[in-house]
């Protein structure tokens, strides 16, 4: 039997997949959500085999789902946009159905899940495409060991902290845990604007108020609100070159 | 060089004017004319040039913002000048000439000189402001075409029609009626678009028929209140003008939200001003757009356009509401 969850902000889109899976004796929905912060706790939940993702929702967008997820559905997207097909490949999406499609091209994609079920080896693909994304995130979605989602939009971060094998986000006076690399985030946000200013701090230009010499050699990054953050000599070359 | 040429033509007419006149003064003091004309050649020409040298003055002072009192002061100078020059010149040339009939005569001419530099200047006026009039059509009829285009989002129509063929499955009668709606809407949208300006009542039609359809796709998540007082229902705006703005507001207000919510439009005049508002909730945490939309800076660009750059378009944020406020005045 294969598990599916569909997510789709509008119910009348949700009806035609239904519909469409309804004919099919080996398929089964387990679960159907209208936003994304639903599908993250659906997939969580139900360890689906694919799931049938719409981009544009509220709260979170397809893409951000994605990387919420530890699980590793096929994905599907359904969506009237066409122009996210190229990130879509690039989180190794399935295949790209465009609002309206045909029941014949729904048919043909159902044929592509199921050989793509029997053959693969299900690698956790999506996390390894969110670092892939060309353009700078806006907003960093984090989810805590609870299941609780919290959406941060980029210009509320302060700056950002190592902290092990995860990062503590500095964002409203308060530190959010997020499990990945600091490096893998400065890759996803916006390079003017995040500066790896020492190894273990990636600081929000924005919240700059000076840089002070601490002792020879060693500086100091003085932020808005006080906070002091160590400069290394790399971290100063860079934050140089942008200022 | 081509404003030049309606000048120098006048010029030579002035010369020829003078050469004329001045024979004709010559011939009757008993010269014949074949003498005559040769005497007045030389003055006529130089003349020509005096004439040349007054475009000058004239233009440094155009007769709608220049007082008459200082272009008759100014050019009654003028006249004594070119006058006493081209006296000097007679009488250099041929010392038997009547001075005050010449000095006249110069004063004649220099006047008709001043008469044609104003006359060929306002032409030249009047043609730059008929030639800013049609730059401005232009420039208006685009505005019109691009509030057109940008009007009909493509994801609008596939969204919808995705509507439509999920209600053909299970519920074919509200299939026809959602197929009814946009095709109604987009009938309507061709009808009024075609026209200069239209009631805002129609208007507000327009965008209750644009709601009628997102209510299809968006069921309870959205709502939608429509006001409009009696005294603004047959303002006159131009077509579409309204209906992106309420298109925003669900494209990028209740899509944004996991609960939706209403949209709410109001249009009331008052005291020879017209206030409308539209108010939608917006996530605040939503990934910053890039600037003013299209549908917005076009709003605004047909709303300076129709009031001369006296309305006012507004938009602002507070309490989870994006408001945008737009005022005419009669």
């Amino acid at each position: 039997m294969i598990r599916a969850v569909v997510v789709d902000d509008e119910p009348l889109a949700r009806d035609v997949i239904r519909e469409f899976l309804s004919g099919d004796e080996e398929l089964e929905i387990v679960a159907e959500c209208a936003n994304g912060f639903e599908a993250v706790k659906a997939v969580t939940d139900h360890d689906p085999d694919v799931l049938f993702l719409d981009i544009q929702m509220p709260k979170l967008d397809g893409f951000e789902v994605l990387s919420l997820i530890d699980r590793s559905p096929v994905v599907v997207f359904v969506t009237a946009h066409d122009e996210y097909a190229l990130r879509a490949f690039e989180v190794h999406a399935l295949d790209y159905l465009l609002k309206p499609f045909s029941e014949e091209r729904f048919r043909a994609v159902l044929q592509r899940v199921r050989g793509q079920l029997a053959a693969r080896d299900r690698t956790p693909a999506a996390r390894l495409g969110s670092s892939l994304r060309g353009k700078p995130l806006q907003r960093l979605v984090v989810r805590s060991e609870e299941g609780a989602i919290d959406v941060l939009p980029v210009a509320r971060i302060d700056y950002i902290e190592a902290d092990d094998d995860r990062v503590l986000i500095a964002t409203a006076g308060r530190k959010v845990p997020k499990q990945q690399t600091i490096g893998d985030v400065a890759g996803e946000l916006d390079p003017d604007r995040f500066v790896r200013v020492h190894r273990s701090y990636l600081l929000n230009l924005d919240r700059l108020e000076k840089i002070e010499l601490y002792a020879k050699d060693s500086r100091v990054a003085i932020l808005r609100d006080g906070t002091r953050l160590p400069v290394s000599r790399a971290g100063y070359a860079r934050l140089k070159e942008l200022l | 060089m081509s404003q030049w040429r309606p000048v120098l033509l006048a010029i030579a007419a002035v010369a020829v004017a003078a050469a004329g006149a001045s024979t004709l003064l010559l011939m009757r003091d008993g010269m014949a004319v074949e003498s005559a004309l040769m005497l007045s050649i030389g003055p006529s020409v130089l003349f020509g040039f005096i004439g040349v040298a007054a475009r000058y003055p004239c233009r440094a002072m155009p007769l709608r913002s220049t007082s008459t009192t200082r272009i008759l002061l100014v050019h009654a100078g003028g006249a004594v000048v070119a006058s006493a020059v081209w006296l000097a010149v007679w009488n250099a040339w041929t010392p038997s000439v009547d001075s005050t009939t010449m000095f006249a005569l110069g004063v004649a001419l220099y006047a008709l000189t001043v008469t044609m530099h104003y006359l060929l200047l306002e032409l030249d006026t009047s043609r730059q402001a008929e030639e800013a009039v049609l730059r401005y059509r232009v420039l208006a009829r685009e505005a019109e075409l691009k509030a057109f285009k940008a009007q009909v989002d493509p994801h609008f129509l596939f969204n919808s029609l995705n509507a439509v063929a999920s209600l053909c499955g299970s519920r074919p009668d509200e299939a026809r009626q959602m197929a009814q709606l946009m095709a109604d809407f987009f009938r309507q949208t061709l009808r009024l678009g075609a026209q200069e300006r239209i009631s805002l009542e129609q208007e507000l039609d327009l965008v209750s028929r644009y709601m009628a359809i997102e209510r299809v796709r968006f069921g309870d998540r959205l709502a939608v209140n429509i006001h409009i007082n009696d005294a603004a229902r047959q303002w006159q705006v131009p077509p579409l003008l309204l209906q992106p703005l309420a298109e925003n507001a669900v494209r990028h207000g209740i899509a944004s939200m996991v609960s939706g919510g209403a949209v709410d439009v109001s249009a009331v005049a008052e005291g020879g001003l017209l206030r409308i508002r539209i108010e939608n909730p917006a996530d605040p945490d939503r990934p910053a757009g890039g600037g003013e939309g299209i549908g917005l800076a076009n709003a605004r660009g047909r709303l300076a356009a129709i009031s001369g750059g006296r309305a006012r378009l507004q938009t602002s944020e507070a309490g989870g509401r994006y408001r945008v406020d737009i005022e005419v005045p009669a």
